[in-house]
């Protein structure tokens, strides 16, 4: 067990700048998710920890040992990959005890080892298979069963569950949480499904482009993203996004778009005072949304027409036009509304998000 | 029904002429003493041709010799294409060239590229070097045995060629690995000849079958490259050139025929031994 230290880590191919300065301390039994579109840096970071990509600046520590020098097999780290990366000649005994044969462990101790794992992970009727005859389930066990017995200091995930249908992916998903609960071991996940991260990650790192977007725990991106690829990206569906114009005095500011108009609540007029006359985009989460009632107040209402209707059994989305703004809204499954029909929305005031319309932070 | 087997035809067709009846006449044949040497045709004579090469010295050293250079350049090609194979895996700068320069051997045509060996190895006359070239040849078939310069020439020429061929066929192998099994080695194992031996070539094992295979035959069935590299001075035959001796020189297409055929059920063993040592079948999907 040990804390992983990334200080101003960079990675650049020839063209490409694959990792910008990447600051990260990850705790002790600490599971932290990298999340982002591919092409993020999110591999790469990981793979650098791994010691599978060399390093073109700055540092990373293992423990209390900075381990930029070191080969992969000496950094007590242990990963899990997309595709499984079982070796398709070796039973599936030999495949878990691969790694402890080549540390030399003692005969007995690696029977022992590879036993409690496969016990742990209900893969004791396989060991004598080939990964050719296994589900992809079952495979995903045993590279995962691969990576316990060697009892490392830090798990390395890289899209372990990307490979599997959605069924599966969810089972295994609560299976893997189970496990760290049970092991402690600090583990970084590499993904790019934000469901995912959401779920397994104490922490979840945002990324894009190579740079680090934001760092925090799950419900502290969703509730106060701190730009708007992090609103974008964390949330399903996906926030809403209307350009809006900042005006009227201080003390009733309101967010003008076109067919849409929204009071500002005090609680965000203070930071949004400087905006005044500017444009900004305003952020509204779906599940923010819901057909207005007697209770909404006037100002956070505005119409719209009903563009397409999900219903999804607890929930309907409702796509909707508001002028020439597309939004979408999560509500009862109740309602009752046709395509063209018009409807009125209503926002939670205290929900709303609100970007700098040039550098796109929260404001 | 009959509409399947009249799909099946063209193929039918295609096998019973250009495999079938050639095979099947040489079978014949084999059995027979025919030969443009006697006007009376041709006489069944049983497996005499087959027996008399039991007793024959020139058969025995012909299959010595090919069993020999078939193992020797089927050795060096493995050795060698493994490490072009491996060589060219990674990016580097300038592999391009490096793929030309490996796979020129087999992409260029062998009947030039035969000539240029002939020309290197057993100089014309009047070029600056053809003295040294004769006399080398003449100290290393004194040093180990007339024939023993054109067995180097011919052994040359098969790994020079064959290995750019594995070469080839090999990286073809390694880039269809998923490149997460090297990975998920080194995250294990820091020495790069054991990972070699225990992750690479077991992933490797059906292609090795192959090129093994394909190295063992073209080493059996080498005919031409050994008759165009000793100028068709064979001071040592092969069961290629001691079936062309029998027939063409001879006129004895029976014993020919043999000799050439007791090829087949050889190579086919060789065949059934290397897929099971190296391609075991696996066992059922799960």
């Amino acid at each position: 067990m040990a804390q992983v230290l990334m200080k101003d880590l960079n990675k650049k191919y020839d063209e490409v700048h694959a990792v910008k300065d990447v600051n990260l301390h990850i705790r002790d039994k600490e599971f932290v998710v990298l999340v982002g579109p591919s092409g993020c840096g999110k591999s790469t970071t990981l793979r650098m920890v791994a010691g599978l990509e060399e390093i073109t600046a700055g540092e990373i520590a293992i423990g209390d040992r900075v381990v930029n020098d070191l080969p992969p097999k000496d950094r007590d780290i242990a990963m899990v990959f997309q595709n499984y990366a079982l070796y398709p000649h070796m039973t599936v005994y030999d495949n878990m005890a691969f790694g402890l044969k080549m540390r030399k462990f003692a005969k007995a101790e690696i029977q022992k080892r590879v036993g409690e794992a496969a016990e742990i992970l209900g893969i004791h009727d396989l060991l004598k298979r080939k990964p050719r005859q296994l589900s992809g389930g079952q495979r995903q066990r045993v590279a995962v069963g691969r990576a316990i017995v060697r009892h490392p200091q830090v798990f390395l995930f890289d899209e372990p569950l990307s490979n599997l249908d959605a069924k599966l992916r969810v089972q295994m998903r609560v299976e893997l949480k189970r496990l760290h609960e049970r092991l402690e071991t600090t583990a970084i996940y590499v993904t790019h499904d934000q469901v995912e991260a959401m779920t397994l990650g104490d922490r979840v790192v945002v990324m894009k482009d190579g740079w680090i977007q934001q760092v925090g725990e799950p419900l502290e991106l969703y509730t106060k993203p701190t730009n708007r690829f992090v609103a974008g990206f964390i949330g399903s569906p996906a926030m809403n996004f209307v350009d809006v114009a900042i005006q009227g005095s201080d003390g009733s500011l309101s967010a003008q778009g076109t067919g849409i108009r929204l009071a500002i609540p005090p609680a965000n007029a203070a930071r949004l005072g400087p905006y005044k006359g500017q444009r900004v985009t305003l952020g509204i989460r779906p599940e923010d949304l819901h057909i207005a009632a007697g209770a909404d107040q006037a100002p956070y209402v505005f119409d719209a027409v009903v563009d397409v209707v999900e219903p999804l059994g607890s929930e309907i989305l409702l796509d909707v036009k508001a002028g020439p703004n597309s939004l979408v809204a999560r509500v009862e499954p109740t309602v009752r509304l046709k395509v063209h029909d018009g409807v009125r929305l209503a926002v939670n005031p205290e929900r709303l998000h609100f970007f700098d319309s040039t550098n796109e932070k929260a404001i | 029904m009959v509409a399947a087997y009249l799909l099946l035809a063209p193929a039918i067709l295609l096998l019973v002429t250009v495999l079938a009846y050639p095979v099947g006449w040489e079978a014949w044949i084999s059995l027979t003493d025919l030969s443009p040497l006697n006007d009376r045709g041709a006489t069944f004579v049983g497996l005499q041709n087959y027996l008399r090469f039991a007793t024959d010295a020139a058969f025995w050293q012909a299959a010595v010799v090919t069993v020999g250079f078939a193992a020797l350049t089927t050795l060096a090609k493995l050795v060698l294409g493994i490490a072009f194979a491996l060589l060219l895996a990674r990016p580097f700068r300038g592999r391009a060239l490096v793929f030309l320069a490996v796979f020129l051997p087999w992409a260029y045509p062998a009947s030039v590229s035969v000539m240029g060996w002939y020309w290197t190895l057993s100089p014309p006359i009047p070029t600056a070097y053809a003295p040294f070239m004769g006399h080398l040849k003449v100290s290393v078939d004194h040093a180990v045995g007339t024939g023993a310069w054109s067995f180097l020439a011919v052994t040359l020429f098969n790994v020079w060629r064959g290995s750019s061929f594995i070469g080839v066929l090999l990286l073809a192998g390694i880039n269809a690995v998923p490149p997460e099994l090297f990975e998920c080695a080194l995250l294990d194992c820091r020495s790069a000849w054991r990972r070699f031996w225990l992750v690479t070539v077991p992933l490797l094992r059906p292609f090795l079958a192959l090129a093994v295979f394909l190295s063992l035959t073209t080493a059996f069935a080498d005919l031409a490259n050994v008759w165009l590299l000793t100028a068709g001075r064979v001071v040592f035959p092969v069961i290629g050139t001691q079936a062309y001796w029998l027939a063409i020189k001879a006129g004895q297409f029976g014993a020919a025929s043999a000799l050439s055929l007791m090829l087949v059920p050889f190579l086919l063993g060789v065949l059934l031994l290397l897929f099971k040592v190296f391609d075991p079948p696996d066992e059922a999907r799960a």
